[in-house]
């Protein structure tokens, strides 16, 4: 019965119709409410069918040689820490040591590398054959040459007084070297850079072939029963757009309202434990939140039900993935609001939750593995249009996204008890927090009007 | 069954400063009034009971409880705030049922204690109505409902009256009276004619301790003899408020009927009956509170007309 009430308290709200009404503005205007123009058909031989990155070392490692050799001349290097581009100039020591780490992987010598980036950053477009934006010129081995000639004034590729320089893989470096001494770069960088490990994959794309997309197809069918595969886009849309987000505010809301009220004390003095109150206001907040989810996922997969008629469908597909992909996401914002609104009595809650959002959604998804990152607020699957075909990708991370996910209602469960703690130590009235950091605010208030006056 | 709050040498601080002293009350069924003047410390001494705010040192039992029980102890308290305030967009009957959840009260029960309770507190045509649509004495009224929802032993009252007009105050006290027949029913006011028109028993705190505890009739009693009234020119008022007392003033043109306390039978003063407030008035002034016009001032209706 208190559910209930407290239920009625959320959703009989004009906070609550908002919240509902830019949950299904954002979605709508994501396209993620109707996918019926979106149909996943077999593909059909001669096609095109996009591409993939690969572990294969024998293009990864002079794709990535060429890109930091590129980097390395004009001592700029994009990295992406979190989410946001960043572009590193390193100093002369960090930039010696990248150097180095070419050397290791070319054979050549760090004084002829540092050498030709002096000349290369102290004039710039310096007419050496090789310049930005150029094509580089590779040998039949597709190593990258340096005559150090200059345009027009001899013979490209002979010697012109300055050592000839080969950027090219030692042909004994083994692929797991190669990718240390990378990794070692992304660690001078500050990490973040597509010289990690992890992103190491990015130089190897190829494309997929005919029987490749049939086998994708099929499994696409067998494991997602397709609407599973439509259901994973509308999760991936609502928890990053909106559900790792908008669930603070009626949370936030809910425990406001007793103070605005002024019947707070009216409550403390009654029989019910904090324990049940506090649990029962977060069910309610998080089925409040859940609701119009449940309602959207529907209609956005119903959207698809007719192009398949005669295929064997997953209808249960999207209630799946709202709980358990959606769910844990809207239970952490849930439990933050509560335990931040609950211990300082104010709405910083908003501005947290807000600022981690932010920070998770710009990290982006620069691989497969770092959309389901342990830590991550809002696991990404997606990218691009019918990517609900990356059943390979979800599978193979499915651990990544349940160890996710656990993860996030466990935290969500230790807020809300931490909330039950607090809500009983104010009710005793040994704990005020909202007070204290009120009064701390407006003695911050009173300073800057002193240091103004 | 034991029917008494018994309060031990109980002390409270809010940081450095002390709002309780060494307060130690026994109180029996009925109405009790704790009387005293704004920041007495009436207020802290009710959350205390109320399990809202916690003891420093001292011992609490309530019927028999220890204050630290609290959950027991919210279980036969009732409690009306000062401030007394719902969620302004319900109903008085959903802010009934949804206090009677918290409560921990079954459908049913919960269903015919509304009913009863608003009909008791004449409520019931206004049942439907939003909270934030009733006036000053219905929302008090619906206080007193609400604190009664869960028939409690005991009823804690905070400055119930505080800001209604006459007839709902009238109104409220007698609810209170009737309320108090079957339990304890503990009133915080600053205005000693609520106290004077409903309660047997009464303690006055000052600066955080008691300075009288026993019954209304015995206050009334320790002021005989020592209450006068006079009439003066307008001129000689200002003289007079610095020497005496003064507990009431009617001014009529360029004469004025004071009322004042005094040991000694002045000249051309009349000794009267004393009342509630001038017994007040000589507790203070006996136990050392400053009786300075702005400090003694008791609020209300009791605030001297000069």
């Amino acid at each position: 019965m208190l559910y209930l009430k407290e239920l009625k308290k959320v959703m009989c709200s004009f906070f609550y119709i908002l919240f509902a009404g830019a949950l299904a503005v954002a979605l709508y205007s994501q396209g993620a409410l109707y996918f019926g123009d979106s149909r996943m058909n077999r593909p059909e031989p001669g096609g095109n069918y996009g591409v993939v990155n690969r572990e294969i070392p024998e293009m990864i490692m002079p794709a990535a040689l060429e890109s930091l050799w590129q980097e390395f001349c004009e001592n700029n290097y994009k990295t992406y820490p979190i989410g946001f581009i960043k572009n590193v100039r390193l100093d002369e020591k960090k930039q010696r040591m990248v150097a180095e780490i070419i050397a290791e992987i070319t054979g050549e010598d760090t004084e002829a590398i540092l050498g030709k980036q002096a000349a290369f950053e102290g004039t710039g477009d310096d007419g050496y054959s090789f310049n930005i934006g150029e094509e580089l010129q590779m040998d039949s081995d597709g190593n990258l040459i340096f005559s150090g000639a200059r345009d027009g004034s001899e013979e490209e590729g002979k010697d012109t007084g300055e050592e000839g320089l080969t950027i090219a893989v030692r042909d004994d470096m083994e692929y797991g070297k190669f990718a240390e001494a990378m990794q070692r770069v992304d660690d001078i960088l500050g990490g973040g850079s597509d010289y990690c490990a992890e992103h190491l994959k990015s130089y190897g794309t190829v494309e997929v072939t005919y029987e490749e997309a049939v086998q994708r197809h099929e499994l696409a069918v067998s494991r997602d029963r397709i609407t599973g595969g439509y259901a994973r886009l509308f999760s991936d849309y609502a928890v990053a757009m909106v559900m790792s987000l908008l669930p603070v505010f009626p949370a936030v809301i809910l425990c406001l309202k007793d103070r605005r009220a002024r019947m707070a004390e009216l409550i403390y003095t009654r029989e019910v434990s904090a324990a049940r109150l506090t649990v029962v206001r977060y069910f309610a907040l998080v089925t409040a939140a859940m609701l119009p989810v449940l309602l959207l996922s529907y209609v956005s997969n119903a959207s698809v039900w007719g192009l398949y008629s005669g295929e064997r469908l997953d209808y249960l597909a999207p209630l799946k993935y709202d709980l358990g992909w959606i769910m844990p996401g809207v239970m952490m914002a849930t439990a933050v609001g509560m335990f931040l609104t609950e211990l300082t009595g104010t709405p910083i809650a908003v501005a947290v939750q807000g600022f981690w959002w932010l920070i998770d959604i710009n990290m982006g998804f620069r691989s497969v593995e770092s959309g389901y990152a342990l830590f991550r607020l809002a696991p990404r699957h997606n990218a691009g249009e019918k990517s609900f075909f990356r059943t390979q990708d979800y599978v193979d991370n499915f651990q990544r996204l349940v160890a996710n996910r656990l993860l996030f209602a466990g935290l969500s469960a230790v807020l809300i008890i931490a909330t039950i703690l607090i809500y009983e130590r104010k009710r005793r009235g040994s704990l005020d927090g909202g007070s204290k950091i009120k009064r701390a605010l407006s003695v911050l208030g009173n300073r800057k009007n002193k240091l103004e006056g | 069954m034991n029917e008494t709050i018994e309060i031990t040498g109980l002390n409270k601080f809010y940081g450095k400063k002390q709002a309780l002293r060494d307060v130690s009350l026994t109180i029996g069924q009925g109405m009790f009034g704790l009387l005293g003047r704004n920041g007495a410390g009436k207020t802290t001494l009710m959350k205390t009971l109320a399990t809202l705010l916690p003891k420093k040192d001292g011992e609490i039992t309530i019927c028999g409880i220890s204050v630290e029980k609290r959950k027991e102890i919210r279980r036969i308290i009732g409690y009306l705030p000062q401030e007394f305030s719902v969620y302004p967009s319900m109903s008085v009957a959903e802010a009934m049922n949804y206090l009677g959840i918290l409560s921990g009260l079954n459908g049913r029960e919960r269903k015919e204690r509304t009913q009863s309770l608003l009909n008791r507190v004449n409520l019931t045509e206004h049942s439907h109505k939003k909270v934030k649509a009733l006036s000053g004495g219905m929302k008090r009224r619906l206080g007193i409902a609400q604190a009664l929802l869960n028939d409690p032993r005991v009823l804690i009252v905070d400055e119930p009256t505080a800001g209604l007009d006459p007839e709902e105050r009238v109104r409220f006290r007698n609810l209170l009276s009737e309320v108090a027949e079957d339990r304890i029913v503990l009133l915080s006011t600053h205005i000693v004619g609520d106290i004077e028109a409903t309660c047997e028993n009464v303690a006055i705190l000052d600066r955080g301790r008691v300075i009288y505890n026993g019954a209304v009739e015995e206050l009334l009693t320790a002021a005989q003899g020592k209450v006068f009234t006079k009439t003066v020119d307008r001129n000689e008022l200002s003289g007079l408020k610095k020497e005496l007392v003064i507990t009431g003033m009617h001014t009529q043109g360029k004469r004025a009927c004071v009322r004042f306390l005094s040991e000694n039978h002045l000249p051309g003063a009349e000794l009267c009956e004393p009342n509630m407030e001038d017994a007040y008035m000589l507790y203070l002034k006996e136990s050392g509170a400053d009786m300075s016009q702005e400090n003694a001032g008791i609020g209300g209706e009791t605030e001297c007309c000069i």
